[in-house]
């Protein structure tokens, strides 16, 4: 299933989806441009961007192997932390400047102290990052923010003034205006984009300097946006929910079999563009602070907001018309293990078809996610 | 609010039918132990006395409609005891009798539950004996979010349980790192959770009452450093069966701020020095050293840490929760009282101090009781729930070999045989201990 539109801006985004250092990030790079790697959706990346550099969300693509983070970590860590630390390990992040992370969870903050130790990458930083979502805890993020940009000065010499910082909020808001912008073409009832491509155009937010990406992307919407073709032929309407996932092929398998997904609550997903950073906000800071921790979509981690994260499901379900939601998480997640049960647990009281799958961070499991896919539609009569 | 209107929860006999088992397990322990005249007998008969004690006045609480709560030795117990509160941890069923005769089945209904299998046994117990309704239900819970996701996620499918959704529910926000400005997050948060224990409960804490429990617990743990300097003794006067984890459960659960857990501290003392002074151990002769890096196998530990005394005349000389690094509360004013209890409960509890921030702790500790203890083995269990432990694997081992001590990873479940055997484990052990040319 593929979009019937076939724009240059889609096929760049699909590019920069299937390496880690595309062409734009590589000009970027070769013009003695800065790049910072981010290892969570938590990371405040506007703060980056108001420093001039772009930020560049980690993952483990072109991977083939762990054997090199196996000497650090265990086989119950999370393939994720195990891929991304192997490309580290090997030099393949050697184009960065800098790795944030924040302590999203347990696989992933060890990713920290194995790079602290073993790979010389010059600026390296770990912000610490509230589990609940109340006003100490946006107090605390302020502090915490604020002393990432102070520390971003210390380091790179970059003074981020409070205009370079609203200047930055607004170009990510406009990312995030226009990513709402595609997935309201999404509501049609034959969207006019596949839930693969969809996700090729997200990570590719991560992976490109923001204005160049905008330029595309609103190419793209308007595009998408004036054409009447659209995908009719799918089985079902599926909602995906999860953690990182960056690999389009996992989509692809399962729109192969008619589960056309029109709709997300995932890291490189609504969960990154929902809600916007309040322009309103006096202080750029603290309009940081409250957007990451009390105002954007949460992650599973999370503590006290499931209610929240389960009404913004079933606002999805309603708003996108879907039919069914598939739920992945990769194996060893305890974060998503304990949300798959409990949005199971909602989903059940609602009525609404739900399966659970475990998958792994670089191999899609095709012939296994396609039984269990169309076994999953079956049971929903599709 | 009055206690009549705090007087929610009717007691059902049909209920909390494990805790009672527990208690009435514990109660069997100590008949036993009740036949052994021995001095280390008689100071594991006080513990298992102790504990049953505490279940009692659980059971009573939930069958008079009394406050009590459920809540954490890592989060800030001395607040408790100071309210004059009975509380009692969900998570500790899965350990406290965790060699009891159902512990297979109970795994079995978690699974069946649909929590996933790779989420720790302990928190899938836990959640398991809540659903079940065999675990009492409090008139509030206070959650833990940290050291582990495993326990977040836990405490957020307590709230969302359908048959404790209306307990209320408080967990304290943990900073990642170490300094004053983490201390001072925390210690607010204590001070939050004290308004939402008052408001909750309908009792009040008094300061006075707080720095008293404060004093006494500076002082349990002034003993606790002073037994876990003879630990460092050849041979080691205790092995696995007596000393820091019975010395946790009296500091940090069960006796928090009470003279009568101060006792045990001395008595333990007392003993320890004796055997010191007439150079005895656990074993005839002490071939190894070890150091257990975790919690012990509670599903199985009768099966595994006797045999490493008798086969291998190998000693538990030090394990996670016997460490000693706490810090005395200093007692001048509410203020410094706060702080002091953030830090003890933020940064020097077990498990909480080595797994909620950064990994520097882990190498930290190994580096500390290596050379303070003359180890020969450091035993990282790998138990399944500790992904950040394991996460942690190749930085222990690489300050095990600039020790020169040799590291071994084993991969567990503490609960689950099934996971890696007994058998498995002790194999996994012999082969290493002889590659290592140990014992």
């Amino acid at each position: 299933m593929a979009t019937k539109v076939k724009t240059k801006a889609l096929q760049e985004f699909q590019e920069a989806t299937s390496t880690l250092v595309n062409p734009s990030l590589r000009k970027w790079k070769e013009q003695g441009g800065k790049i910072i790697g981010c290892y969570c959706s938590y990371v405040p990346e506007e703060v980056i961007t108001a420093a001039g550099f772009v930020p560049f969300r980690m993952r483990g693509t072109g991977s083939t192997g762990t054997d090199m983070a196996d000497t650090c970590v265990s086989s119950i860590n999370c393939s994720f932390s195990r891929h991304s630390l192997d490309l580290g390990l090997r030099g393949e992040y050697s184009f960065l400047d800098g790795v944030v992370w924040v302590n999203s969870c347990d696989h992933v903050r060890r990713i920290y102290d194995h790079w602290k130790r073993k790979i010389d990458t010059p600026y390296l930083r770990l912000i610490s990052l509230p589990k609940k979502v109340e006003e100490p805890q946006v107090e605390w993020f302020r502090g915490e923010i604020a002393t990432f940009r102070d520390s971003m000065k210390d380091h790179f010499g970059v003074f981020i003034s409070d205009e370079r910082l609203w200047k930055a909020i607004k170009l990510h808001n406009e990312t995030r205006r226009l990513q709402r912008q595609l997935y309201e073409l999404r509501k049609r009832k034959a969207p006019p984009i596949t839930g693969a491509e969809t996700l090729a155009v997200m990570v590719a937010g991560t992976a490109m300097p923001r204005e160049e990406y905008n330029k595309l992307l609103k190419e793209l919407v308007d595009e998408l946006s004036q054409s009447s073709a659209g995908h009719s032929d799918h089985r079902a309407r599926i909602m995906l929910i999860g953690g990182i996932l960056d690999d389009p092929a996992y989509i692809e398998v399962i729109e192969s079999q008619g589960g056309l997904v029109v709709t997300d609550s995932m890291c490189f997903g609504t969960r990154i563009m929902w809600k916007d950073v309040d322009e309103n906000e006096k202080d750029p800071v603290t309009a940081l602070a409250r957007y990451y921790i009390a105002d954007r979509p949460s992650c599973a981690r999370m503590f006290g907001d499931q209610p929240r994260r389960a009404a913004f499901i079933k606002d999805m379900i309603r708003d996108f018309n879907v039919d069914g939601v598939v739920a992945e998480r990769l194996v060893m997640c305890d974060c998503w293990t304990g949300e798959q049960f409990m949005t199971g647990e909602d989903l059940k009281e609602a009525g609404i078809p739900y399966i659970r799958l475990d998958r792994d961070y670089i191999n899609v499991g095709a012939g296994q996610l396609r039984t269990r896919v169309q076994a999953f539609l079956e049971m929903m009569g599709r | 609010m009055t206690t009549n209107n705090l007087r929610k929860y009717i007691y059902q006999p049909e209920t909390f039918n494990r805790y009672r088992q527990e208690r009435d397990y514990f109660n069997y322990l100590s008949g036993i132990l009740a036949q052994m005249p021995d001095p280390m007998s008689q100071l594991s008969k006080e513990i298992t006395d102790i504990t049953v004690e505490r279940y009692d006045q659980i059971v009573h609480c939930a069958e008079e409609g009394k406050p009590f709560v459920a809540g954490y030795f890592c989060a800030a117990p001395e607040i408790y005891e100071a309210m004059g509160l009975p509380w009692y941890m969900i998570m500790a069923t899965p350990f406290l009798a965790a060699s009891a005769p159902y512990l297979m089945e109970d795994i079995d209904g978690a699974e069946a539950m649909g929590l996933g299998t790779d989420w720790c046994t302990a928190c899938r117990l836990s959640l398991y004996y809540i659903e079940a309704g065999l675990t009492p239900k409090p008139w509030a819970l206070i959650g833990l979010i940290h050291p582990c996701d495993a326990g977040n996620m836990l405490h957020q499918a307590v709230k969302r349980n359908k048959k404790w959704r209306d307990v209320p529910i408080f967990a304290s926000d943990p900073p990642y790192f170490e300094d004053q400005r983490g201390i001072d997050y925390y210690a607010g948060e204590l001070r939050r959770m004290v308004a939402f224990l008052e408001e909750n409960t309908g009792l009040k804490l008094d300061l006075d009452r707080l720095r008293e429990v404060c004093k006494e617990t500076n002082k349990q743990y002034a003993n606790l450093s002073e037994y876990t300097q003879l630990r460092r003794a050849h041979p080691c006067p205790h092995g696995w069966g007596v000393g820091g984890p019975q010395a946790f459960a009296a500091t940090q659960v069960f006796q928090t701020g009470k003279p009568r857990g101060t006792k045990w501290l001395q008595q333990l003392y007392a003993d320890a020095e004796a055997r010191v002074k007439a150079g005895t151990g656990p074993v005839a002769k002490e071939r190894i050293r070890y150091f257990w890096f975790d919690l012990l196998p509670f599903g199985w530990v009768f099966e595994l840490m006797p045999w490493l005394e008798q086969e291998w005349g190998a000693v538990l000389v030090m394990e996670m929760f016997g460490l000693q690094p706490y810090t005395p509360i200093d007692l001048r004013d509410e203020d410094t009282i706060f702080k002091g209890l953030a830090k003890r409960n933020l940064y020097d509890s077990p498990m909480v101090r080595q797994a909620r921030g950064p990994a520097d702790y882990f190498a930290s500790d190994i580096a500390r009781v290596v050379k303070d203890y003359d180890i020969d083995v450091v035993i990282w269990p790998g138990h399944m729930g500790h992904k950040d432990g394991s996460a942690s694997t190749g930085i222990m081992r690489e300050i095990c070999n600039e020790l020169k001590v040799p590291y071994i990873h084993i991969g567990l479940d503490l609960f689950d045989r099934r996971y890696t055997t007994p058998d498995e484990c002790k194999d996994k052990l012999s082969k290493f201990f002889m590659a290592m040319g140990l014992g």
